[in-house]
């Protein structure tokens, strides 16, 4: 029985056909990577694989069942959702953000217990960020934003998340911890499935990888063996060289910058 | 703690204006008379004070009655601000966002000109509120599915709205200019003036209700503004939660127009101030509104009935002691609307 697996998916937005035919499949407690160009598809599988859009046809399995059949609280207990950027158009601190993460297992008019806030709590501790609760959520930088947001995932007790370009936004130093984050994350159990524009980022998380293009799924596979110098140049129109480093390490250079010094 | 703190001073500023709203007005009451009224009349202590007979008809009948209605009309308007604010993630939008104001006001309007009675006035108006929301949820359905709901719904707003002010237009231009044009126009510059007893009972229970629900709804209302995809996939109903947050926030705008014709900015300035104090989590916000809501109405209200000679349309005296603490709110735009 497969983890978490979309069968044959088709999508389009109006008559435009966006994704043609997607098959995907997800084991438990990995890193699935997507990558591909703009415009592609990735979102939009994304949010199939959340249930906030519906496939045209073709279906997402969660643990053997349509994803269709369960309630959007069940759903929610399974799989959560860490966008690109949340805009907060008023001031919530950091805490209240995350406390969020707990509104599936409150009843209705139910206040959050102290235990929802005890858990919300021990998720930004896990990250390091429990400092932050007071805050106001736009005063945050990007990373802290994100840690935030992932907080909220840990709180929301989902296994898997679901991210959409996670480092985009992000200073080097911030994108390396985040990816760091996920890394210990996906040791301790969780699975992830996330869009980046960086095969540089694939490679670090290793896991696996699908490259998207015009709807289709290129290439699938183990990350290592997938990313391959052909299928980015294929992806992205580019000119680049993956060459190993010394300890096998597999780097990305573009033919511009190819200069002997 | 601070917020327990903010709450008993508000419930505090309120029953102080309450009791001074009562006392004021063309017959003065001192604040010693009126206290041994209220003791004697409500609680059975003490002693009637002299005049009693005419000081109950003025307190109970006559100013008690207009007092309460405004007190339900400022938390409404306001309750309904906030809820607005928070489901459009917008702290611009105010309770007409989805047209229910206009349609509200139009109905009132054409209600005066086929209707003699006060009651019949009433059901259009409070009709005509509902079908200018229906009209701009309507509108948001044709192109459903595809793009953000909210901004649909805002569309449909605007559509809603010009298109009920547009008809207003044209029953003011047909309207008898001697006898139905003034009182409509008097009418939509809002008043609490025709308030008495009958009126506030029949809305005084679906305005308290409406509003607690509302308040209640606070966490949900939290989630729905961080966007539909973040709700979604926290386990919310969005469409369900947006929608019966709607037809409560109508009610309440609806409700208002009946009683007291159209009041405008205080559902737009109130939760700001409200927002300013305890932060932007509806749990709290909400109730907070409503409180801060009620106390500004009345202290308005007392301005317009005791200021001059005549009665200031209370419409016109929101929107020009709104303006300039909406000017001093601006100053927490920067902020993001703290």
């Amino acid at each position: 029985m497969s983890f978490y697996s979309a069968k044959n998916l088709h999508f389009s937005y109006n008559s435009t056909p966006i994704l043609k035919g997607v098959d995907l499949h997800i084991d438990e407690g990995s890193i699935v990577s997507l990558l591909g160009p703009n415009g592609t598809g990735k979102s939009t599988l994304m949010k199939l694989f959340l249930g906030l859009l519906s496939p045209k046809s073709g279906e997402v399995l969660l643990k053997g069942k349509a994803l269709q059949s369960y309630s959007i609280k069940e759903r929610a207990l399974h799989v959560s959702y860490v966008p690109q950027s949340t805009q907060v158009a008023f001031a919530f601190c950091a805490l209240d953000i995350v406390v969020m993460g707990r509104i599936a297992f409150e009843s209705w008019f139910q206040k959050p217990s102290k235990t929802d806030r005890d858990l919300a709590r021990a998720a930004m501790e896990r990250l390091g960020i429990l400092h932050l609760e007071k805050r106001t959520f736009q005063t945050l930088s990007g990373g802290e934003k994100q840690l935030v947001l992932i907080a909220r995932s840990l709180a929301q007790g989902a296994k898997i998340l679901v991210m959409d370009e996670p480092v985009s936004g992000l200073d080097y130093g911030n994108q390396l911890r985040l990816l760091e984050t996920i890394m210990k994350l996906s040791k301790e159990g969780y699975t992830f499935l996330k869009s980046t524009h960086f095969p540089e980022h694939a490679l670090m998380l290793g896991g696996y990888t699908y490259a998207l293009k015009n709807g289709h799924i290129l290439a699938h596979g183990l990350t290592c063996k997938t990313i391959t110098q052909e299928l980015i140049n294929e992806l992205y129109h580019t000119n680049i060289e993956l060459k190993q480093t010394v300890c096998g390490y597999p780097v990305c250079i573009p033919s511009f910058a190819q200069h002997t010094n | 703690m601070k917020n327990s703190f903010l709450f008993g001073m508000m419930i505090a500023l309120l029953g102080a204006s309450l009791l001074i709203s009562l006392a004021l007005g063309r017959y003065e009451i001192d604040l010693s008379t009126l206290t041994q009224l209220l003791l004697w009349k409500l609680l059975n202590i003490g002693t009637a004070p002299k005049e009693v007979m005419l000081l109950s008809n003025i307190v109970f009948d006559i100013r008690l009655p207009r007092i309460l209605a405004v007190i339900l009309v400022g938390a409404a308007l306001s309750v309904s601000g906030g809820a607005f604010q928070a489901m459009f993630v917008n702290p611009l939008v105010s309770p007409g966002i989805l047209g229910v104001l206009a349609g509200a006001s139009f109905g009132a309007a054409l209600g005066i000109m086929v209707s003699n009675s006060w009651f019949g006035v009433q059901l259009f108006s409070f009709a005509f509120g509902f079908v200018a929301v229906l009209v701009a949820l309507g509108v948001a359905k044709i192109y459903g599915r595809s793009g953000s709901q909210t901004i649909l719904l805002v569309l449909g707003g605007v559509i809603s709205s010009s298109l009920f002010s547009a008809l207003l237009s044209v029953v003011k231009y047909v309207a008898d200019p001697y006898n139905k044009l003034p009182t409509i126009v008097y009418w939509l510059m809002g008043s609490f003036s025709a308030v008495d007893m009958k009126t506030l009972s029949s809305v005084a229970m679906p305005l308290i209700f409406s509003t607690i629900m509302l308040s209640l709804m606070g966490k949900y209302l939290n989630v729905l503004s961080l966007g539909d995809d973040d709700a979604k996939a926290l386990g919310v109903r969005v469409t369900w939660v947006r929608n019966s947050a709607i037809l409560l926030a109508t009610l309440l705008s609806t409700l208002t127009v009946v009683v007291a014709g159209m009041i405008g900015w205080v559902g737009l300035i109130i939760p700001h101030i409200a927002r300013f104090l305890v932060g932007a989590d509806n749990r709290v916000l909400l109730p907070m509104c409503a409180l801060l809501g009620a106390t500004f109405l009345i202290i308005v209200d007392t301005l317009c009935r005791t200021s001059m000679s005549v009665e200031i349309p209370i419409g016109i005296a929101t929107s020009l002691i709104g303006i300039p603490i909406f000017v001093f709110a601006l100053r927490n735009a920067k902020k993001g609307f703290a």
